[in-house]
């Protein structure tokens, strides 16, 4: 047993896998600073989401903290909007729901686009012709418009919004995963599987899915950045998240309105911010598929 | 396969997708709590006077008799009357069209200029602070939200250096009125084109301007995937036996690059740029929104508020329509172009 794992540590598996590729990610090699610059953004944003409650300063929904419109100063450092709200502290908190959202939406995405696309592509046939069908024409269409008639349709609220962009990005992992899978189900190892007897959901489990993860992972990156965006895009145009949470999409669209007086820090910070989480994520997943490209 | 054939067989696999895209989006609205009879009326209207309306909007019949009466005119082209103004869908969105196609097309330019222009840069010197510096610039724009770059280009531009207009599509009185030759007349929509129709050189200018800052947001948020597929083509590119063969017969480097290696890498760059156009929608939407362009992003978004069920079916209709045809068209180009395909 000890010996036929150390001989066959390749598709021994998800967890030594899931392990092996955190290690190869932050090892060297190519796309290593574009990697650890993502990661160091995407964590010390996600920190201040998570802590929102514990750093910031002031109540980011209490009305009349401070004078309306008025530009960053000592006591506001990041100035204040037209209620009079501490945009620092809005700013801190900004990024809770619509990274809530943007998880949300992936994990959906995960959950459902990967064994779609595992099962499409190792059954083969008319099943897997109809289904391409349907998400190539998905995937085919504008993802904002399909994610504004979604909502316009189920209504405005946070689970729907996952929801719409969960069905809008589930076309781009089935893509990747069925093309991976139509490779490798031809490879030899997953054949000498089948010719031992194994049954299809234990070589799609065992041999196939540790095989497409590396791929699984960058589109699940990139797709972080989508959901951000598209969400911060929904909210601009009023289909987004409530208009009383604090969030970075809602400040940017109603700091529009400020804009035309100069006021314009109450946009430079929750669209950096935004910008700045999508960075994040685009750059990880730069690094990782430069890494994978170099193997 | 002839090329006659090879286009059949395209246009045949864009219509279940464009069967599924409509049939979605009829059945889904109709099924759905919200209706927009009931939008219009107080909670305790009239119950005749609802009756009235719901029969006047169709909505009375069973629903797979909505559907057939739907389909059968979207093949005589007609998508129907709004069900808030009672205006035909398609005068509608042909109205509204125009401005979108307009701002998508000088969009798109600055994209592929741009994208191809980096893109070839870094390909080059590939794995250089040169390629790393580009690299770093498609990340960046790729992140930018589309109306966040378009509001720091409002606020530079027109509010604190008072150069560009920040919204709308011209001055007051400065719409072009295309070409009118005798009783022929000719008017596109399309502001620039018309103004150059009509002989005006004014109402091309300010209408360009206009455009300029909306176009660039979009372009420039874009141009980050062009970058990408110019630079990854040219590697392909570069690793060919004819660039081989021309560098050992001593041609100069650029000689190599921009005559034999961007020239062969152009086709299939601009076919794959030439698919990237639902993301070019999907940002147009954002960016109409933001410059206040009257196009059909922001008469979707527009119409979706008031539950507008034919305006919104008749939008969605129309892209999938507009995207297959411009997929189709890309495809068959290069088709005609590179004979390789057809085989």
């Amino acid at each position: 047993m000890a010996l036929a794992k150390k001989y066959y540590p390749r598709n021994s598996g998800l967890t030594p896998r899931i392990t092996g590729l955190i290690r190869s990610g932050f090892g060297p090699g190519a796309g290593r600073g574009f990697i650890m610059a993502g990661v160091a953004i995407v964590v010390v944003i996600s920190a201040m989401s998570i802590f929102a409650p514990y750093i910031s300063p002031h109540d980011p929904t209490q009305i009349s903290v401070g004078p309306a419109n008025s530009p960053p100063s000592s006591a506001f450092p990041l100035g204040t909007d037209q209620y009079g709200r501490d945009l620092l502290s809005r700013t801190i908190w900004g990024g809770r729901f619509i990274l809530l959202v943007a998880v949300t939406a992936v994990v959906i995405c995960l959950a459902v686009g990967v064994p779609i696309g595992l099962a499409s592509a190792y059954r083969g046939g008319n099943v897997d012709r109809s289904v391409s069908l349907v998400m190539d024409s998905m995937y085919a269409f504008p993802s904002l418009v399909l994610a504004i008639v979604i909502i316009g349709v189920f209504g405005v609220n946070i689970v729907n919004e996952a929801i719409a962009l969960a069905v809008v990005y589930v076309p781009s992992y089935y893509r990747v995963v069925r093309s991976q899978v139509l490779t490798i189900k031809e490879l030899p190892y997953v054949e000498a599987a089948r010719s031992i007897g194994g049954k299809s959901g234990h070589i799609l489990l065992k041999y196939v899915l540790p095989n497409v993860l590396p791929s699984i992972v960058v589109v699940a990156t990139i797709n972080f950045a989508d959901s951000i965006l598209t969400t911060a895009g929904l909210d601009f145009i009023g289909l987004g998240l409530p208009v009383n949470l604090p969030d970075w999409g809602i400040d940017l669209t109603y700091g529009r309105a400020a804009l035309a007086q100069g006021a314009w820090w109450v946009i430079l910070f929750s669209g950096l911010m935004i910008l700045l989480s999508a960075l994040g994520f685009g750059l990880i997943s730069e690094g990782l598929s430069e890494r994978r490209g170099q193997e | 396969m002839t090329l006659r054939t090879y286009i059949a067989t395209r246009i045949a696999l864009t219509l279940p997708m464009l069967l599924f895209l409509l049939t979605l989006v009829f059945f889904v609205m109709r099924i759905l709590p919200g209706n927009p009879v009931l939008l219009r009326f107080e909670k305790n209207a009239d119950p005749q006077l609802i009756a009235a309306y719901t029969h006047r909007l169709g909505l009375d019949i069973p629903l797979w008799q909505q559907y057939w009466n739907y389909l059968v005119g979207i093949l005589h082209g007609d998508l129907g009357q709004s069900m808030v103004t009672f205006e035909p869908v398609s005068e509608q969105i042909f109205s509204r069209f125009p401005a979108t196609l307009e701002l998508t097309f000088y969009s798109f330019i600055i994209a592929v200029v741009v994208g191809i222009i980096l893109g070839s840069w870094a390909a080059r010197r590939p794995y250089s602070k040169v390629d790393g510096g580009i690299k770093l610039y498609g990340i960046l724009v790729y992140a930018f939200p589309v109306f966040f770059l378009g509001m720091l280009f409002q606020l530079v531009f027109g509010i604190w250096l008072g150069l560009l207009p920040v919204g709308g599509r011209t001055d007051v009185g400065m719409v072009p009125q295309g070409l009118t030759l005798g009783a022929f007349h000719l008017q596109t929509g399309l502001y620039t084109l018309d103004a150059l129709l009509g002989g005006n050189l004014t109402q091309f200018v300010v209408a360009l301007k206009y455009l300029l800052l909306p176009s660039l947001t979009l372009g420039l948020v874009i141009s980050g995937i062009f970058v990408r597929i110019t630079r990854s083509n040219m590697l392909e590119t570069f690793k060919m036996e004819f660039v081989t063969a021309a560098r050992a017969r001593g041609l100069k480097e650029s000689t190599v690059v921009y005559g034999y290696v961007l020239r062969n890498a152009l086709l299939p760059v601009i076919t794959i740029m030439g698919l990237e156009f639902a993301l070019l929608l999907s940002g147009a939407v954002l960016t109409e929104t933001e410059f206040n362009i009257l196009g059909l992003g922001t008469y979707l978004v527009d119409r979706i508020t008031f539950r507008d069920y034919t305006a919104v079916q008749g939008t969605v209709v129309f892209l999938a329509v507009l995207i297959s045809a411009i997929s189709l068209i890309v495809d068959v180009l290069y088709a005609y172009l590179d004979p390789r395909i057809r085989l």
